[in-house]
C-alpha cells in the first residue's frame, strides 16, 4: 500500500443531545492510501457522514488524531482550517448546492475566487474543469436549466478545479437516476484513475460503492470491515 | 467572474425584495432630509441683506401689547439710529378667506427704503407709496399668487381692528428673503380704524454694525420703568424668539426624525436577516469551500451597504432635487419660501445610511459566523 494520505488515530466523536450523550465515532483507526477511492459504508446514524466531516475539515472531533498529508486538522483554527479546505479538499454533496444565480462556470470558479490567480487564469481552470466533466457546453447555463446529473458534474467540477489532493463525496447519487448516477460514478472513477486523486463517497448503494478500490462499513461509530 | 458580481448577483437575486428595500431607505431618507431641511428654516429663517443693521424694538410684556407713537422722537435721538418706522400688524383676511395667507403690515412710507432697503420695486413705486395714502406695496409671491398688479385694489377684512380697509397696490417688491408680506401707511391706519398714537412695534436701522449693541442698550434703557417698557434686539434674535413661540417644535421634528431611523433600521435589518437565512445553506457551502467568517462579512456588509446606498442615492438625491429645482412656494402653499437642502444635512442623512447598511449586517454576519458548516449543512437536508 502506498503511503497513506489520510491517518486516522482513535478518532471519537460525542454528540450531546440534552442530558445523553451519543457515541457518533468510537476510537476509529483508519488509514486511505493516496489515489484510493474509498466507499464508506453503513445505515443512517452510524457516523459515516461525521467521519466523512472530520476528514475533509468541517467538523472537529472530541478526541484522536486525523492527519490529512501529515496535517492534523484537529490542530488546525477556524481560519487555518478554511485555508486548508481552499487548498485541499474538493467537496461534493448530495444535493448539488450549486448557487443557484451563478453560470455552471461562475459556480466552478467560486473557490478560484480565494486563490491569487488572474481572472484569465481562473477562467482557464474553469474550463479545463468543466472539459473533465463534459460540461464544456453549458458553462453558461444557470442551474436550473441543467439536468441533475449535470448539476452534480458541475459540484465535480467545481471540487476539482483547485486541483485537491482530496475529494469528499457525501452520498453523491443519492438524488439522481440510475443513469445521472452512472455518469457521475465514471467521472469519479476517472478523477482517481487518470488525475491521481484520492476520493473518499459515502454510500447507501452497494452498486455506488461497487465503482470504489476499497468498501469499508460503520455501525455504531465502529468500522466492521 | 469576480468578487463584486458575486455581491451584485445575491444582492439582486430576489428583485422584488431588493427594490422594496431600497424604496423604503429611499423614502425614509426622503423623509429625513425633508424633517431636518423643514427644522432648520423653522429654527433658522434666511437673513435678508440688511438684517445685521436692523433693530425690532417690541413692548416687553408681549409682542400683542402696542407701543406708544412718542417713543419714536426718544428712539431717533439715540445717536447711532438711522431711521425709524413703526410696524403694526393688520392681520387681514383677503377675500373672505379662512386664514390668513400673508401678513400686512402698516409702517411709515417715507422709511421703507431707508430700514427695508434690499425691498427692490420696479418704476416709480417708492414715490407711489410715498404720495397716496390708500397705496400698499406687495409681495411678488402674494401678487403672484392672487394674480394681482399694480393699480388693481384690494380690501382686507381685519381680525384686529374693527372693519376694512381698501388699498391700491402701488408697487410690487422682491429680494427679500419673505416676499410676502403687504406694507401700507401707518396713517392711513390711524385715520381709518387704528388706534391713533398707538403702534405694534418699532423697526430701526443702525448707522454701523458697531453701533447695533449700543443702540440697544441705549433704546431699553430709555424706556426702563415706564408705561411701556421695551425689549429691543437684533433682527436675527428677535426672529428666533418669534420662533419659539410656535412651541417646542425642534424636540417634536427630532422626535419624528428618531422614529423614521428606528424604524429604517429595523426594516432594513429584518430584510437583511431575512435575506441571509434564506442562504444559510449556500453560505455553509461556502465556508466548506474554504471562504472565512470575515469573508463571507463582506459579503454580507457589502450587499447590506450596497442597498442602504442606493436607497441613500434616491431618497437625498430625490429630495436634494425637488427643493432645489422645483417651486417650493407652490408646494407648500407659501408656508416655506426656501428650502435648502444643504450639504451638511444631506452629510448626516449619507451618514445615516452607512450606519445602517453596517447595522443591518451586524446580526445576520453574527450567525453566519456562529453557524458550524455541519450544522449550515444539515438545512439543505
Amino acid at each position: 500500500m502506498a503511503e497513506p494520505i489520510v491517518k486516522i488515530r482513535e478518532l471519537t466523536k460525542l454528540y450531546s443531545q440534552g442530558e445523553i450523550q451519543v457515541t457518533a465515532l468510537d476510537r476509529i483507526t483508519l488509514d486511505i492510501a493516496a489515489g484510493e477511492f474509498l466507499a464508506l459504508m453503513g445505515p443512517s446514524g452510524s457516523g459515516k457522514s461525521t467521519l466523512l466531516h472530520i476528514i475533509a475539515g468541517v467538523d472537529r472531533p472530541t478526541s484522536g488524531q486525523c492527519l490529512v498529508q501529515g496535517v492534523d486538522v484537529t490542530k488546525l483554527n477556524e481560519s487555518q482550517l478554511a485555508d486548508w479546505r481552499n487548498q485541499n479538499v474538493g467537496f461534493i454533496f448530495q444535493t448539488f448546492n450549486l448557487i443557484p444565480v451563478l453560470t455552471a462556470a461562475e459556480n466552478v470558479e467560486l473557490p478560484l475566487l480565494l486563490t491569487r490567480l488572474s481572472r484569465t487564469q481562473r477562467r482557464k481552470q474553469v474550463e479545463t474543469a468543466l472539459e473533465v466533466v463534459g460540461l464544456a457546453d453549458r458553462a453558461k447555463h444557470l442551474p436550473r436549466q441543467l439536468s441533475g446529473g449535470q448539476e452534480q458534474r458541475v459540484a465535480i467540477a467545481r471540487a476539482l478545479v483547485t486541483d485537491p489532493a482530496l475529494i469528499v463525496a457525501d452520498e453523491p447519487t443519492g438524488n439522481l437516476d440510475s443513469h445521472s448516477a452512472q455518469e457521475v460514478l465514471s467521472a469519479l472513477q476517472a478523477l482517481r484513475k487518470d488525475a491521481g486523486k484520492t476520493i473518499i463517497m459515502v454510500t447507501h448503494d452497494p452498486k455506488a460503492a461497487a465503482f470504489g478500490t476499497r468498501q469499508i462499513h460503520l455501525e455504531k461509530g465502529e468500522l466492521s470491515q | 467572474m469576480t468578487v463584486s458580481t458575486f455581491i451584485l448577483k445575491n444582492a439582486l437575486r430576489n428583485k422584488r425584495r431588493a427594490l422594496l428595500s431600497i424604496s423604503s431607505v429611499a423614502v425614509s431618507l426622503f423623509l429625513l432630509v425633508t424633517l431636518q431641511v423643514a427644522l432648520r428654516e423653522l429654527t433658522l429663517p434666511p437673513q435678508s441683506a440688511g438684517a445685521e443693521l436692523r433693530v425690532a424694538v417690541r413692548n416687553k410684556i408681549s409682542l400683542t401689547n402696542p407701543l406708544p407713537v412718542r417713543q419714536r422722537g426718544v428712539i431717533e435721538k439715540i445717536p447711532g439710529v438711522e431711521a425709524v418706522t413703526p410696524f403694526t400688524w393688520f392681520g387681514g383676511k383677503y377675500k373672505g378667506e379662512e386664514g390668513m395667507s400673508f401678513a400686512q403690515f402698516a409702517m411709515d412710507a417715507e422709511k421703507l427704503h431707508s430700514v427695508f432697503g434690499e425691498a427692490k420695486m420696479n418704476g416709480d413705486g417708492y414715490e407711489k407709496f410715498n404720495a397716496t395714502k390708500d397705496a400698499c406695496v406687495l409681495g411678488k409671491i402674494t401678487a403672484d399668487k392672487y394674480h394681482l398688479k399694480v393699480g388693481d385694489q384690494i380690501t382686507l377684512d381685519s381680525t384686529v381692528y374693527p372693519g376694512s380697509l381698501s388699498f391700491h397696490i402701488a408697487g410690487i417688491y422682491a429680494g427679500t428673503p419673505d416676499d410676502r408680506n403687504m406694507l401700507f401707511r401707518q396713517d392711513y391706519l390711524d385715520e381709518s380704524i387704528g388706534v391713533p398714537g398707538y403702534v405694534g412695534m418699532w423697526w430701526l436701522k443702525v448707522k454701523s454694525a458697531d453701533d447695533m449693541a449700543p443702540v440697544i442698550k441705549a433704546i431699553n434703557a430709555a424706556f426702563q420703568n415706564t408705561s411701556a417698557e421695551v425689549r429691543a434686539e437684533s433682527e436675527r434674535n428677535f426672529q428666533l424668539g418669534f420662533i419659539s413661540m410656535l412651541g417646542n417644535i425642534k424636540t417634536l421634528i427630532a422626535s419624528i426624525s428618531t422614529v423614521v431611523v428606528f424604524t429604517l433600521v429595523l426594516v432594513t435589518a429584518s430584510t437583511m436577516s431575512m435575506a441571509v437565512r434564506e442562504r444559510f445553506r449556500e453560505l455553509a457551502i461556502l465556508k466548506a469551500l474554504g471562504f472565512r467568517r470575515r469573508e463571507l462579512f463582506a459579503f454580507i456588509l457589502a450587499e447590506s451597504f450596497g442597498l442602504a446606498v442606493v436607497g441613500a442615492l434616491l431618497g437625498i438625491g430625490g429630495a436634494y432635487c425637488l427643493y432645489t429645482f422645483g417651486n417650493i412656494g407652490k408646494m407648500t402653499a407659501g408656508i416655506f419660501v426656501s428650502f435648502e437642502v444643504t450639504p451638511r444635512i444631506m452629510g448626516v442623512a449619507a451618514l445615516v445610511a452607512a450606519l445602517l447598511g453596517i447595522i443591518s449586517a451586524v446580526a445576520p454576519s453574527l450567525s453566519v459566523a456562529r453557524m458550524s458548516v455541519v450544522n449550515g449543512l444539515k438545512t439543505l437536508d
